[in-house]
């Protein structure tokens, strides 16, 4: 039921896309259109623009392009690095590697879980976060790791999660 | 060096097989009679290599191949039944059936689900793998197909099925790995797709993940016939399934020409047959009211009373109109009964309304007397010009050829409508003229192309006649007045001529927009059109005019038409009466007779004393038709026989029970001039009788005993006496196309194309007080008068109350919002209807559907007649709105 509410306040705050919106995303059409295979770079671009692929272009895309919008739609959800729904701005991803796991990395996603009040693969209500996890981030030696932001923080515990997330919705 | 080589001789099975460059090991296969399974194939789809049932093992190399998808090699050595195989194709299936729910006891596909009996094939039972959970139904509202995806096997066939056939690109696949499943746009339910329920996927699905909802009636089908669909112009080739004498459903036929696709109607809307409402006994008016009668007593009635007034009045006094509903040989037999029996040539049959522009026009200028060519040659078209016409509603097998060819083969597609339509998405040029002013457009861009120097002057030149005449009737129509005139922009015109112009080859296609506002003039002008740049029956070139009913080409061609005996023979030509005098030993009348509206003027002013109407529902679908109820209400007799009790039914003196097309044998000519079988697939309901047998029983109690013991031998009667109808009946070689171009040939009239020059003359001009012009217009889940499409229970539940569409601005000027109750006026009539605010129309003008038996929109129109067709305009007029308090 939280995670409904949660769903519906989301939703409420997703952008609600104007004419000009669509003018916009028409003209980053067009410019990427002529290339041989231009589906994936167009959605890669209006993700890089919007933080996002909003539903409400997929049927532009796919007019410019001669494709019906399902196959579009069909590209989008194939792809693990194309999405439909607003993201944060940060993106807060939990490795749950093997060296991480075994040094505490699932409470660290507990506690983050906790702190941010989402699950895996949601967003915050502000859009503020998104949390992922990921298979393994490469410096194991720092062990339990997460991401946030682009930004590498190693050594987890209870502790430091709180320092960094401490100020978040959830977290108070 | 091996590209040259035209056989490729492999090994199958240990026996050397040879083929062609560009078969699939499948295809060779089939070809040779080796049999193996498939679930993702189907020929009419491209292959995947989804399912890889069909793998084979090549012996040299021990590759596993997915037959399907490869092609045959020389010296391939292939085994389609090794162990290897039997092991793979053992294990494909067992993942498939351990995502796949038990429930094939209970599940509507029954043995008609490939899955399983392929999995009984290889003896496959109790699944040991570890059972995955899939996502069972999804709640859709639309009472025609419902989707239980845990019975998908991702074969994509649906997919397929609308993306390639029906170009309507619903569904693809969605997600990836085992989340995978065909999803719509959003993950929407159907109803709220890009779905239009054609039943093509359904045809195509493979086991009991898409199925039919709200069957009628339930059961394993033990009888499937194949027969031609009763709606539209296309003619559909359809396979009804039956059991217990009961309609279970209707697939598409792979063959004629709809290849394996269907619409909506064709494949939920027959049900009508098994309706509660049909007519079983016939009816008579006793004091007043219409009551059960016996046949005899029944056709005593009519035979009597025609009897009467034609001893009395004289044979003029009596009138028949037919149905373009009905088959060729009924409509032979009723152009024979008025003519031979009743001794007059008042003959006429409903399509006459609107389908005589395209027989005068085209006859006129091309010498053809319908469409050019078959609609496969369509898809060969560099351009196609469609004007007048929403197939998507009203001919839907055209709409799928038209965005195949603009899709698949790179057609260029001028649409020329003010409307917005499914098709507008489609278009490289849209041209949205005035109402009424397409004659004025088609000139602007044939004097443009004359101008530019883009004609075939060849063709122009050696193949036809009259065309220093055309170029000086076209003088006033410069880019500037064309402009002014149709609202369309000088460099869309400008830009029309050049894409028709260049094309190799250059198809026009037109519908009642162009018949029914136009008239003759629309036709000959497109015509003109045609020959200017040589468009006249080459493959991909041609015209195609499109035709509301099932068997509006053949009703005419059986001479059920006031001027003409069957197969175009002047009925005032000595020369053709005798052939027929001869043949039937009777004399036949020799002055024209009246038409379908000059009967019911007639009825009025008391000429007329008794009519008899087949099939036809002229109270509601005519002009007028509080003037037509007056008619066929002062008639001394009038005979009504059809399925279902009409409108005109009510007036009537004597009904009597006709059987539906499922429930009799013939033929139905479609718009392509392809000559389609009819076949019983049920006992006809009740009493009811087919309608030919009717006019026989009818005869045969005025004295008159016609030598016809079936249908078939009316056929043969016909093909005697009209030899181009002979030459393409060998029934079921007429399904090929290749036999299909005689017919056209045969019935070229004498001479060369003639360019008929044609005059812009305005219409619907701004009336006081008549603000906007009206267009009507088919929709997709309604037919005709909705006689039949209202009695199918699917239809039913999905055609939207009447409506009214307003464009924005409008509706915003009237007030009006969303749903309000409208009053739709016009200078003879009125209508209600509720609203609906779109964009798809510019401001001033409003679109209605056509058929909804709950009002009558043909009360809004007059009967005004084309002076050279004598059809009335029933398709745009000038109407105020009020917004009903």
């Amino acid at each position: 039921m939280q995670g409904e509410g949660r769903k519906n306040l989301m939703m409420s705050e997703q952008r609600i896309i104007t004419r000009n919106d669509q003018e916009q995303v028409r003209k980053t059409i067009a410019d990427l259109q002529d290339q041989s295979w231009p589906l994936i770079p167009i959605l890669e671009k209006v993700q890089e623009e919007w933080g996002y692929i909003p539903p409400e272009f997929i049927p532009t895309i796919a007019q410019a392009l001669g494709l019906f919008p399902s196959q579009v739609q069909g590209v989008i959800s194939f792809y693990a690095q194309l999405y439909t729904e607003p993201r944060g701005r940060k993106v807060v991803r939990v490795c749950r590697g093997t060296a991480c796991h075994v040094r505490g990395g699932k409470t660290i996603l507990k506690l983050v879980k906790r702190h941010l009040d989402i699950e895996e693969g949601q967003t915050t209500p502000d859009l503020e976060y998104t949390l992922e996890t990921v298979a393994c981030i490469g410096v194991c030696a720092l062990a339990p790791n997460i991401v946030i932001g682009g930004k590498t923080y190693g050594h987890m515990n209870p502790k430091k999660v709180e320092q960094l997330l401490g100020h978040t919705k959830g977290g108070g | 060096m091996e590209k040259d080589v035209e056989i490729i001789t492999i090994t199958l099975n240990g026996v050397e097989v040879s083929g062609h460059p560009g078969m699939t090991i499948l295809d060779l296969a089939h070809e040779s009679g080796v049999d193996i399974p498939t679930l993702c194939y189907d020929p009419l789809l491209r292959s995947i290599g989804a399912c890889r049932l069909c793998v084979v093992e090549e012996e040299h190399s021990g590759a596993l191949l997915a037959s399907c998808v490869t092609p045959i090699a020389s010296g391939m050595m292939i085994s389609a039944n090794s162990p290897r195989v039997r092991e793979r194709r053992r294990m494909m299936l067992e993942l498939m059936l351990a995502s796949h729910p038990d429930s094939c006891l209970v599940c509507d596909k029954g043995n008609r689900c490939e899955l399983r009996r392929i999995a009984s094939d290889m003896g496959i039972g109790a699944v040991e793998l570890e059972r995955i959970p899939q996502p069972a139904i999804i709640q859709e509202i639309n009472p025609f197909i419902e989707r239980d995806l845990s019975k998908c096997i991702l074969c994509a066939k649906c997919i397929r099925a609308c993306q390639e056939l029906v170009v309507n690109g619903a569904l693809d696949y969605f997600g990836r790995g085992f989340a995978t499943k065909p999803a719509t746009l959003g993950n929407l339910p159907l109803e709220n797709s890009e779905c239009t329920f054609c039943g093509t996927c359904i045809a195509l699905c493979p086991t009991g993940a898409l199925r039919e909802k709200d069957t009628p009636y339930r059961g394993t089908t033990s009888q499937v016939v194949h027969t031609t669909c009763p709606f539209c112009g296309c003619g559909c080739n359809i396979c009804l399934e039956v059991k217990d004498d009961q309609l279970i459903r209707a697939r598409p036929g792979k063959e004629g020409i709809n290849q394996g696709t269907l619409c909506v109607r064709g494949a939920y809307g027959l049900d009508f047959v098994n309706s509660p409402e049909r007519l079983t006994i016939p009816l008579t008016r006793v004091e007043g009211s219409l009551e059960e009668a016996s046949w005899d007593k029944a056709i005593d009635i009519a035979a009597l009373g025609f009897k009467h007034i034609k001893e009395k009045y004289g044979p003029q006094a009596l009138a028949v109109l037919g149905s373009p509903r009905c088959t060729n040989e009924e409509n032979y037999l009723l152009s024979r009964f008025a003519r031979g029996v009743l001794g007059t040539n008042n003959v006429d049959n409903g399509s006459s309304l609107y389908n005589s522009a395209t027989r005068i026009g085209l006859g006129q200028s091309l010498g053809f007397l319908n469409s050019t060519n078959p609609l496969s040659d369509l898809e060969h078209a560099e351009t196609i010009l469609l004007i007048g016409a929403d197939p998507s509603s009203s001919a839907p097998l055209v709409e799928y050829a038209v965005k195949r060819a603009v899709k698949q083969k790179g057609a260029r597609l001028i649409l020329v409508d003010p409307r917005q339509t499914e098709l507008s998405s489609f278009s490289h040029l849209w041209l949205r003229p005035r109402v009424g002013t397409d004659v004025a457009l088609i000139n602007g861009i044939a004097k443009s192309i004359i101008d530019e120097g883009l004609l075939d002057e060849e063709y122009v030149s050696r193949r036809t006649d009259n065309f220093e005449e055309l170029s000086k009737s076209l003088e006033g129509y410069t880019l500037d007045f064309v402009e002014r005139t149709t609202g369309v922009l000088a460099q869309s015109i400008h830009q029309a001529a050049w894409l028709f112009a260049q094309a190799k080859e250059a198809a026009i296609v037109y519908g009642s927009g162009i018949t029914q506002v136009s008239g003759s003039s629309g036709v000959m002008s497109l015509a003109n059109l045609a020959m200017l740049t040589g468009n006249t029956g080459a493959q991909g070139g041609g015209i195609y005019p499109l035709q509301k009913e099932n068997n509006t080409q053949g009703a005419c061609d059986m001479g059920s038409l006031p001027d003409f005996l069957p197969g175009y023979q002047s009925v005032e030509d000595a020369k053709s009466r005798r052939q027929f005098e001869e043949c039937w030993g009777i004399s036949l009348p020799t002055s024209r007779g009246l038409t379908a509206l000059e009967m019911m003027e007639e009825a009025r002013s008391g000429r007329i004393k008794g009519m008899y109407i087949v099939g036809e529902n002229p109270a509601l679908t005519f002009p007028r038709p509080d003037l037509i109820r007056e008619a066929l209400s002062s008639l001394t007799i009038l005979v009504v026989q059809d399925m279902f009790l009409t409108e005109t039914g009510e007036l009537a003196t004597a009904i009597l029970p006709a059987a539906s097309f499922a429930e009799k044998e013939g033929t139905f000519t479609n718009f392509e001039g392809r000559v389609n079988k009819v076949q019983r697939a049920l006992n006809p309901q009740g009493e009811s009788l087919p309608d030919g047998e009717i006019i026989l029983k009818l005869a045969s109690r005025m004295g008159f005993l016609l030598p016809y013991l079936s249908p078939k031998e009316i056929m043969e009667e016909v093909c005697e006496l009209v030899p181009w109808y002979g030459e393409d009946l060998g029934l079921e070689e007429s399904r090929k196309s290749s036999t299909w171009g005689s017919i056209h040939q045969k019935r070229l009239l004498k001479g060369f194309p003639r360019f008929c020059p044609v005059e812009y003359t305005p219409k619907f001009e701004a009336g006081d007080g008549y603000p906007f012009v009206l267009i009507v217009g088919t929709t997709l889940y309604q037919f005709g008068s909705g006689s039949r499409s209202s009695r199918s229970s699917r239809l039913a539940k999905f055609s939207p109350e009447p409506f009214l569409e307003v464009s924005d601005p409008d509706a915003r000027e009237l007030g009006i919002v969303l749903g309000d109750g409208v009053k739709v006026m016009s200078r003879v009539g009125e209508t209600t209807a509720r609203a609906r605010i779109v964009d798809t129309l510019p401001p001033g003008m409003l679109f209605m559907p056509l058929s909804s038996p709950q009002n009558y929109v043909n009360a809004l129109f007059d009967v005004s007649l084309d002076p050279q067709t004598k059809t009335p305009a029933l398709k745009a007029c000038r109407v105020r709105v009020e917004r009903i308090l």
